[in-house]
């Protein structure tokens, strides 16, 4: 049986065709403190310019043997090229992603410069992108992803205030909505076309341990749905926190695959959404690659693979900060278990 | 007979309108407290904070969720800045259940869990000292020594900023292995907090305020022993 390189395992899995073996990447934050420091950088720079963001991102690929390769890090390029001040952190030895301190006060202080591609670190995922696709992303794929409309609002007006309309003022919240979805749409084609080969929906404001699931069916899904209708490109859909109150409702987003964290009961949504979804999940990203013993990533791994899905991942961000022996033994694992064929895919 | 009669139709009202988010009708409810010359610490804890308990239980049945949480949280703030001037010097001195010192730490500007919690403390009559958003760790202990607070709630509401909580834990159980130390956050697990040496934790915002909740309910049936 040929091995199949990176790009096309991942690749054909979102086609649910049939792979030698599960790929183990992610949608989400991958970058890693050894991949960082052998490239002499500190975590802060590592957001700043196209090299230092596709360096580390594809050292930290090599170095754990994924198979995709993921940018950007922060959830701050938009609301940053929207105007708002970020703090980076540039002077902390900690890892510290960067963060916007002060947001808008109410939907109708917003302003979306037309040209904000052009503005703040935009053109620093652009070039990123770039790099890597004509670099590595010959074998391996590229991953991005952009936060899903609610999410997205949620980093550009407060929080608080934006949940609260959602009861008091539901009209103005939808017509942000409505704005952002454009938005997304049109950035994610621009994703694609600059070198990603799947992009990942992080919807992760709007699980039901934050929005009610009768919230999430009227104002969140017909957004999804809008999105993932005008993505004509490999898509997941994810979401953390309790997402069993709404799992068939992600599998109805129109998304290729859905992905969840571990609060979700993984065999469950499995059972709910049938077995031609694609379903991925749902390690501790912390956890696991940080402080588990071998022993707990075996089972770990194998109880995300029983319980059904078609890609082990991480249920956020993983911690940089990794134990280097635990994140190769989880890669390492999801290749050596995952060569059973999974619920929505096959095997060669 | 016709005063406890008003005090319970009252402390109805306050309760009830809580769980309804009604912040006008807590209001007035809670003006009339003050005109009957009825307890003000009576109203705060039987009242709101009943109705606080409430609500804490229809978000474990999944029948509120957090916009409502921070709806009735209004509603709740509408009585309470009313109601508090207003306790008595007496009262005043048994209700002083402690000092708490809160923020969410450096890196991470999510803040509703902290507020919800901050509500709590308040409502069951503790000191708060509220360091705000993205506070830098050393901060916490400063602020924990300065007071001399008896409990330090933390917050952070992603996998990304949770491992300054472990190091502003380490930081306040070295100087003082006596403070109660609170995690809060979606990224927060039983596992985690052990593992960071807290005291006790909730993962999401209702989670929070559902302890905190739990700890004025204590404070209630103790105080009608």
């Amino acid at each position: 049986m040929a091995q199949l390189a990176s790009k096309e395992r991942v690749l054909r899995l979102f086609k649910r065709e049939p792979i030698d073996t599960m790929p183990c990447f992610s949608g989400q934050g991958m970058v890693t403190v050894p991949a960082i420091q052998s490239l002499g950088i500190r975590f802060p720079e590592i957001h700043l310019t196209p090299e230092n963001m596709a360096g580390s991102a594809k050292k930290s690929m090599d170095m754990f043997e994924f198979d995709s390769i993921v940018v950007p890090f922060d959830m701050c390029t938009i609301p940053e090229a929207f105007g708002l001040p970020i703090s980076i952190y540039e002077d902390s030895e900690d890892i510290l992603y960067p963060t916007i301190p002060q947001k808008w006060r109410s939907p109708e202080e917003i302003v979306m410069p037309h040209d904000y591609l052009q503005r703040g670190r935009m053109p620093v995922v652009d070039k990123a992108l770039n790099l890597l696709r004509d670099g590595a992303g010959k074998d391996k794929a590229i991953g991005s992803w952009i936060l899903g409309p609610f999410t997205l609002a949620g980093q550009i007006v407060e929080l608080d205030v934006l949940m609260k309309m959602t009861l008091k003022a539901r009209s103005r919240v939808e017509s942000l909505l409505d704005k952002l979805t454009e938005l997304i749409i049109d950035l994610g084609k621009h994703y694609y076309a600059e070198g990603a080969d799947y992009l990942n929906l992080r919807e992760m404001g709007t699980g039901s341990d934050l929005l009610s699931p009768r919230l999430f069916k009227t104002m969140i899904l017909p957004r999804l749905q809008k999105v993932f209708h005008a993505w004509d490109f490999p898509t997941v859909l994810h979401i953390c926190g309790s997402t069993d109150l709404i799992a068939e409702m992600m599998a109805e987003s129109g998304a290729d695959a859905i992905s969840v964290d571990h609060k979700n009961t993984l065999a469950e949504t499995r059972k709910k959404v049938g077995d031609k979804m694609l379903l991925f999940g749902d390690y501790n990203g912390f956890t696991l690659p940080k402080k588990a013993a071998q022993e707990e990533i075996s089972s770990s791994i194998q109880g995300c693979i029983d319980a059904g899905v078609d890609a082990v991942w991480p249920g956020c961000d993983i911690w940089p900060d990794v134990n280097e022996q635990n994140l190769l033994t989880i890669n390492r694992h999801i290749k050596e278990l995952g060569r059973s064929p999974s619920p929505a895919v096959g095997r060669l | 007979m016709a005063k406890e009669k008003l005090r319970e139709e009252l402390l109805k009202q306050l309760s009830d309108n809580v769980v309804s988010f009604d912040e006008d009708k807590v209001a007035e409810a809670a003006e009339r407290v003050v005109a009957e010359g009825l307890d003000a610490y009576d109203a705060i804890i039987n009242g709101l904070a009943a109705g606080m308990e409430i609500v804490g239980d229809l978000y474990d049945k999944h029948e509120y969720f957090v916009p409502e949480l921070l709806m009735c949280a209004d509603a709740l703030y509408a009585g309470l800045d009313i109601l508090k001037p207003h306790i008595k010097e007496k009262e005043g001195k048994e209700t002083l259940k402690g000092q708490v010192v809160l923020g969410t730490v450096q890196g991470d500007v999510h803040d509703i869990g902290k507020n919800l919690i901050k509500m709590m403390f308040e409502v069951g009559g503790f000191t708060v000292h509220d360091l705000g958003r993205d506070v830098p760790l050393e901060k916490f202990v400063e602020e924990q020594v300065r007071t001399d607070s008896e409990i330090v709630a933390l917050s952070a509401m992603m996998t990304t900023t949770m491992m300054g909580m472990k190091k502003v834990v380490e930081m306040i159980k070295e100087k003082n292995p006596q403070v109660l130390i609170m995690l809060g956050g979606a990224p927060v697990t039983n596992d985690v907090a052990k593992l960071f040496g807290a005291d006790g934790y909730a993962e999401s915002a209702g989670n929070a305020v559902q302890e905190a909740i739990k700890m004025i309910g204590r404070l209630r049936e103790l105080q009608k022993k």
